[in-house]
């Protein structure tokens, strides 16, 4: 009984083997192609491609739903805009498209919508200047794309994703990779979350671009996280902003901006945390930084010395190297670092909390000789990590006279850091470090217990070290 | 002038010579395990190493992020410190100490050259000191990888490499001392001293120069760089971030100016700085009379 059912099992799978084609060459066409698909097709209508490589530009000018199914590959074959969406309403979902044209002056992109709303999801775009371009195309969703770039120097690349004049888009869970910015101009009311952008220039890119909020965003490895650029009224919440550190290397960057909210993310390792440029810059507004982690940044944030009505409350400051520095002379007292009784945590420190209520006893004054001495003569940074430095820092600790004046005062330093969820973005490597723990221990008992011991040792020398010992 | 012992160039060739440098080489080990100064520095090092490990990590290892790079600001800062002064004292002791205790003129009396001596000594207290930084590394990589998921392991393995490179060349300088003066207490103050300069005083010094003179960013780089602990510092932040950045407009100009070149370029200030004072120290000890 087993052995019957056993064969036929066998037989089964044997036939099904024989009647799938094996891998079959892949079909190959052009575009025109889909291109009478459509043509066929009533407005609205759902098309599916059949699986495939299309070359050509593809240009779609009737409101329908364009299904790819992950197994259609649309090929420009590195001349121009790969595929267009020339009419509203068009949902384009499930294609891997490739090859676009390299020259800028075109600006050839992946995909391009020149009216809206479209919907744009699920799309793995390759090799591409542009990635997705949207031009007055308001009301759009771009939604669960994969975009990467092409290898080129970042001056030369395009944008991953470019909104032009288009408002009210929704642009969620996209991964961005190795382009230019994810770029936002004069666009207004977007929502922007849960997208990944690494290895690029600018993470996301604001420019004239108003009422937007940024939520749950990873941005790694860009030469700037977030940078938003004359945009006002913008809430940036729960972002994870992480080894930023191209030429600029700012988490957060604020220029001319007003009304500006960051709230809960997390700043790690950048070469600057936030850095605020004349934000805001009308007299009347004002820009909140609250509950935000700004840890293992050069300098945790970096502000004009114009910075004016920046309230920062709940923060945590851990382990800048310069917690918040002044870009230029001068100091940050038109700003607010302490709020209905509640400042920030600074890992640096030295008070104490006596009464128990979270709270330190004295305020937390940045005044630093060294970082001081750096604002004086920027070429000091050489001499940062070394015993020198310190011994600088403890000069000015005793001797109140070279102290120099606080940049500014936090009256009521939180002893706790703000909890932050963070994105595990690192590898873990646990086993190997232990692994090199284990071998360097291991390396020095060896060397002390083989060369140490007392072996033979050549005529003269044995007789006159025993001596010498004894 | 001397009598016995005058190196002939061919020795390093010899195997008899290298035997007896060795045997040299082991009994300055056996010696350095069985005093006390091996011991308090292998456990001062290797408690201070733990400790630093623990406090960058302090709040952050929940995380998961923080991993090497700050711990590798912490440990520089101890290894800058504390390696000079291990490595420049033990050196300094070595051929002062035996001078002073007239073990030195018992030992030359053998058929041994005195660059067999002194080489054998080097090599010995090299291999002492490395393994005492070891001990200290391999408890904080424990830590490390405990705490903090251990990343960036190959930048501690060039944290250490370097360390024990900056010990080595230390210990020239100490053997430097060490031969050109009497007694034990004296070399120990002149290495106390020179450890001093180089940590405190030249940095300060340039420091105060810069703010004064308002030297260009090239100027500062080199002066700054004939330290063998800024060249060693340079070289670690190197193998760290891959660039000077950090350390500002100077850092960019030496990671722009010198590029690949600018590692081999630290490397060789501080083997220089090894070779030179080892040479004068055989120089002056091969001369000079033994009591």
């Amino acid at each position: 009984m087993k052995l019957q059912r056993a064969i036929v099992t066998f037989a089964l799978f044997v036939a099904g083997a024989t009647m799938t084609p094996a891998i079959a060459a892949e079909y190959v066409s052009t575009v025109g192609a889909i291109e009478k698909l459509i043509e066929s097709a009533d407005p609205g209508a759902t098309v599916r491609v059949p699986a495939g490589r299309y070359t050509g530009n593809l240009r779609i000018t009737k409101p329908i739903v364009l299904e790819g199914a992950g197994v259609v590959t649309l090929d420009g074959g590195g001349e121009g805009t790969v595929v267009e969406l020339l009419a509203p309403d068009i949902t384009f979902r499930g294609f891997t498209v490739t090859g676009s044209g390299a020259g800028i002056d075109r600006e050839p992109a992946g995909i391009r919508a020149e009216t809206g709303p479209v919907t744009i999801e699920d799309n793995r775009i390759e090799d591409a200047l542009f990635g997705i371009d949207l031009r007055e195309a308001p009301n759009s969703v771009i939604r669960q794309n994969q975009i990467r770039g092409k290898d080129m120097e970042l001056g030369r690349r395009g944008d991953g994703i470019r909104l032009w004049w288009s408002h009210g888009c929704v642009i969620e869970d996209n991964i961005v990779h190795s382009t230019r910015d994810m770029v936002f101009w004069y666009s207004e009311d977007l929502m922007i979350r849960r997208n990944r952008v690494e290895d690029s220039r600018y993470g996301l890119h604001f420019m004239y671009s108003h009422h937007t909020v940024l939520s749950e965003n990873v941005l790694l490895r860009n030469s700037v996280g977030i940078y938003l650029m004359y945009s006002n009224e913008i809430t940036i919440e729960g972002n994870t902003l992480a080894q930023n550190r191209g030429a600029s290397g700012y988490g957060i960057g604020l220029k001319d901006c007003d009304g500006i909210v960051v709230r809960n993310n997390s700043l790690l390792a950048n070469r600057v945390g936030s850095y605020i440029d004349n934000s805001p810059s009308s007299v009347d507004s004002s820009g909140v930084f609250e509950g935000n982690l700004i840890a293992f940044n050069e300098r945790g944030m970096l502000m004009t010395p114009n910075t004016h009505d920046v309230i920062l409350t709940g923060n945590g400051f851990v382990e800048n190297e310069e917690q918040v520095a002044v870009h230029g002379r001068g100091d940050l007292t038109l700003n607010t670092f302490t709020r209905d009784g509640r400042g920030n945590f600074w890992s640096n420190y030295a008070g104490f909390d006596a009464d128990g209520d979270g709270i330190g006893d004295f305020p937390y004054e940045a005044a630093s000789l060294f970082e001081s001495l750096i604002a004086r003569e920027p070429n000091l940074r050489l001499f940062v990590h070394s015993p020198a430095q310190q011994a600088i820092e403890f000069t000015a600790r005793a001797m109140p006279a070279v102290r120099p004046s606080p940049k500014f005062a936090d009256t009521a330093p939180l002893m706790t850091p703000p909890t932050v969820e963070i994105v595990q973005i690192q590898r873990s490597h646990a086993g190997l470090m232990t692994v090199c723990a284990i071998c360097l221990v291991g390396v020095a008992v060896l060397v002390l217990n083989v060369m140490g011991r007392s072996a033979v040792l050549p005529g003269p020398v044995a007789a006159l070290s025993s001596e010498v010992l004894v | 002038m001397t009598q016995v012992g005058l190196s002939s160039p061919s020795l390093p060739m010899c195997p008899s010579a290298m035997r007896t440098t060795l045997a040299f080489a082991r009994r300055e080990l056996r010696e350095a395990l069985t005093s006390r100064w091996f011991l308090l520095y292998t456990a001062a090092f290797a408690v201070l190493a733990v400790a630093t490990s623990f406090m960058s990590l302090a709040g952050t290892g929940s995380h998961g992020f923080a991993g090497f790079s700050r711990t590798a600001a912490g440990l520089l800062n101890l290894v800058m410190l504390v390696v000079p002064l291990m490595a420049m004292t033990a050196g300094a002791t070595s051929v002062a100490g035996e001078r002073e205790r007239g073990t030195l003129l018992y030992l030359l009396a053998q058929p041994v050259s005195r660059l067999e001596l002194l080489l054998g000594k080097f090599i010995g207290l090299s291999a002492a000191l490395c393994a005492s930084l070891c001990i200290g590394f391999g408890l904080s990589a424990g830590v490390l990888a405990w705490r903090a998921g251990g990343a960036g392991v190959g930048s501690f393995l060039s944290l250490v490499g370097f360390t024990c490179l900056l010990a080595v060349v230390t210990l020239s300088v100490g053997l430097l001392i060490s031969v050109s003066t009497r007694k034990a207490s004296v070399a120990t103050g002149v290495a106390v001293f020179v450890w001093l300069t180089l940590v405190f005083l030249s940095d300060l010094g340039l420091m105060a120069g810069s703010l004064l003179f308002k030297f260009r960013v090239q100027e500062l780089f080199s002066l700054a760089i004939i330290n063998p602990l800024q060249a060693f510092k340079m070289s670690a932040i190197l193998g760290l971030n891959a660039s000077l950045d950090v350390l500002g407009p100077a850092g960019v100009y030496a990671s722009r100016t010198f590029g690949a070149a600018l590692p081999w370029m630290l490397a060789g200030v501080l083997a220089a700085w090894g070779a030179l004072s080892f040479l004068a120290a055989a120089l002056i000890f091969t001369r000079r009379a033994p009591v």
